[in-house]
């Protein structure tokens, strides 16, 4: 698989049909995935691709990462999940589908974080997404790398963050407002959920709003309560649950769970997942003049 | 002072002992899968099971966000009010010798020109005690940065484990000194028999970095443009992650919250790594892309703080690569640099 992908990212290179290869490759030890930015043909033996590449390099695609743009038209390596966000960015109109070169990639599952893997992939290292993910088969791409895999998901996506979602539910509101006040207790303002992020492409985030300031800064309760709600809201309809967020959390705020249970809500309420088709604009962004409700007229 | 001993058994004793003296004691705990620092009531929520807490005791000298003034708004004009700061003696119990380094850092910029009193007062009443390290992990760099496991720099008392399950303890300032007379009824002389310490685990030194080499490199102004810059740090998507579990940063930003008639100013952790931390009101923002912000966090680290402190602004605690979420290794960008200079 990763010689079929040098190959491609040597072909586009030496074609001139991309400028940088948006891609992994080892870090120093060669215990880690690292996102990696290949421009010159002779250099794509760095890539690699295997279940450590967890990074959700769509973020790179975004105008948060100006440098970046700079270097070209951009091929980028992506599973399906990843792909959702690139879906996401080209219906939002962030990215053009021409502008960027998608090498989609088979895959059977990544570990949810890096530290867990133990040389082999086994069900317990793997996100809730790998579980229950439909597009281990990439589905918008220019270039397929891998086998085709024979993988249906469950009818009914399942796994700990649905069941954590179900006991929440479950739960008084009193109740879940006391958990989500522990959860954001932890929270210190890092931001590495938004970076981390490709649709929070802002490049002024409300949080750095101060005349006036919309969201404290401050990590205390109230700063940190508005901060992680805000943010949920404008995920809401938007997020693919691709789990970046979660992932990189240096204070294991279990963001999953609120992403998940948007990415429900809106399901039910729109009929709508996000990250599908890049021709159907999300829910939360579109105006019909044919709109049930009358508050917006 | 004689070496002390205290067994781990009578640590329930010593956190009592603490906490009946008006102290807040502080050690690692598990939260939510993360070893931290946090304030304990007993014995039995530490643990001892952790190469370094992910969160830094800085929060006890330099809190994430502190109020520093309170003012109200009035008919007249705006009152504003100053803040009593008397804060609590803290004894952090459980630090590693990198981080223990890093307080000494932090005072020289807090002291620079004039005190910052929000931090000396903190700084003057927190008790740092050490427990030298039996395990590392592939993170660990100290014996890379010229500090190591055994290093007793910014710890009051050090303490290295023993065989028999006690902690040999070694008062190394006068405030450590008084900790354990303070406390005496629960440090013991050993009798009899030499006690058998556990070996303290080193981190193997990264060969192909050269402190002296990176100093060399970064003096040369040129440098400053290479390209080396984008080419290793363009990964970086420009979180705090780094720098607000680093032990040795510490900036911040100051920010009023309120209402019309009134409210606080606080002093708030910012990160050099946000991408309008150095934006200008003009709209000009000197460094624009994120490879110009993580090279002042390396220049930070390895040129402006050993200029003008002659202090170390990187302790090789290992954080910054531990929690990276595109895993951009400092020591990897060390080794680079220190392959390239003459």
């Amino acid at each position: 698989m990763e010689k079929a992908l040098r190959e491609k990212a040597r072909e586009l290179l030496t074609t001139g049909e991309a400028n940088v290869i948006i891609g992994y490759e080892w870090n120093r030890r060669k215990t880690r995935a690292t996102p990696a930015f290949i421009t010159k043909a002779d250099e794509v033996d760095r890539l690699i691709f295997n279940p450590l590449c967890v990074n959700n390099l769509s973020i790179y695609l975004t105008r948060k990462n100006k440098d970046i743009l700079r270097m070209g038209k951009p091929a980028i390596v992506a599973k399906g999940c990843d792909i959702k966000n690139i879906v996401v960015l080209i219906s939002e109109g962030q990215v053009k589908r021409e502008d960027v070169v998608i090498i989609g990639m088979s895959c059977n599952g990544v570990v949810y974080k890096q530290g867990l893997w133990k040389g082999e992939l086994r069900p317990e290292i793997m996100p809730v997404k790998c579980h229950n993910c439909d597009v281990r088969n990439p589905h918008l791409t220019d270039f397929v790398i891998g086998d085709h895999i024979d993988f249906t998901p469950p009818e009914t996506p399942r796994g700990m963050v649905f069941d954590k979602i179900a006991a929440l539910d479950a739960k008084t509101p009193g109740e879940r407002w006391s958990f989500w006040l522990e959860e954001f207790s932890r929270c210190i303002k890092c931001y590495a959920c938004r970076q981390a992020c490709s649709l929070c492409y802002c490049e002024r985030c409300i949080t750095e709003k101060n005349v006036p300031q919309w969201i404290e800064t401050s990590a205390h309760q109230r700063g940190n309560i508005a901060w992680n709600l805000v943010r949920a809201m404008h995920l809401a309809g938007r997020c693919t649950f691709c789990g970046e967020c979660e992932r990189s959390c240096p204070a294991n705020i279990k963001l999953n769970l609120v992403n998940q249970k948007l990415v429900l809500t809106v399901k039910d309420a729109f009929d709508f997942k996000s990250g599908y088709d890049e021709k159907i604009h999300p829910p939360m962004i579109v105006f019909s003049p044919d709109d049930t409700e009358n508050f917006i007229k | 002072m004689k070496a002390m001993y205290l067994k781990k058994a009578e640590l329930g004793k010593l956190i009592s002992s603490v906490q009946d003296s008006g102290a807040l004691f502080v050690g690692p705990v598990v939260d939510a899968g993360n070893v931290v620092y946090k304030e304990i009531g007993s014995a039995s929520e530490l643990t001892g099971d952790y190469i370094i807490p992910v969160t830094t005791y800085k929060q006890w000298v330099f809190p994430q966000t502190e109020v520093v003034a309170t003012f109200a708004v009035t008919k007249e004009g705006v009152d504003l009010d100053g803040v009593d700061l008397d804060p609590p003696d803290v004894v952090v119990f459980g630090a590693r010798a990198c981080e223990a380094a890093s307080l000494a850092s932090l005072r020289s910029v807090f002291t620079w020109g004039e005190d910052d009193e929000f931090y000396t007062r903190r700084e003057d009443r927190i008790t740092v005690i050490t427990v030298g390290c039996t395990a590392i992990d592939d993170e660990c760099f100290c014996t890379t940065v010229e500090l190591s496991p055994a290093s007793t720099t910014g710890s009051d008392i050090y303490l290295r484990e023993t065989t028999d399950d006690e902690y040999m303890a070694v008062a190394v300032t006068k405030k450590g000194e008084a900790f354990i007379k303070a406390h005496h009824g629960v440090f013991h002389q050993k009798r009899a028999a030499e006690p058998e310490l556990v070996e303290l685990k080193l981190p193997e030194p990264i060969k192909g970095i050269k402190k002296e080499k990176i100093s060399a490199w970064l003096a040369r102004t040129d440098n400053y443009q290479s390209e080396l810059w984008p080419r290793l740090t363009r990964k970086c998507f420009g979180c705090g992650a780094c720098t607000f579990s680093c032990p040795t940063c510490h900036c911040f930003d100051i920010t009023d919250e309120g209402t019309a008639f009134g409210g606080e100013r606080r002093k708030n952790w910012d990160a050099c790594q946000f991408d309008h931390f150095t934006a200008h009101a003009s709209g000009h923002n000197p460094r624009d892309t994120q490879f110009k912000r993580w090279r002042n966090r390396f220049m930070c680290k390895f040129k402006y703080y050993p200029d003008k402190f002659k202090t170390t602004g990187c302790v090789g605690c290992g954080r910054c690569i531990r929690v990276c979420p595109v895993r951009l290794d400092i020591t990897e960008v060390m080794e680079e640099i220190s392959q390239i200079s003459e």
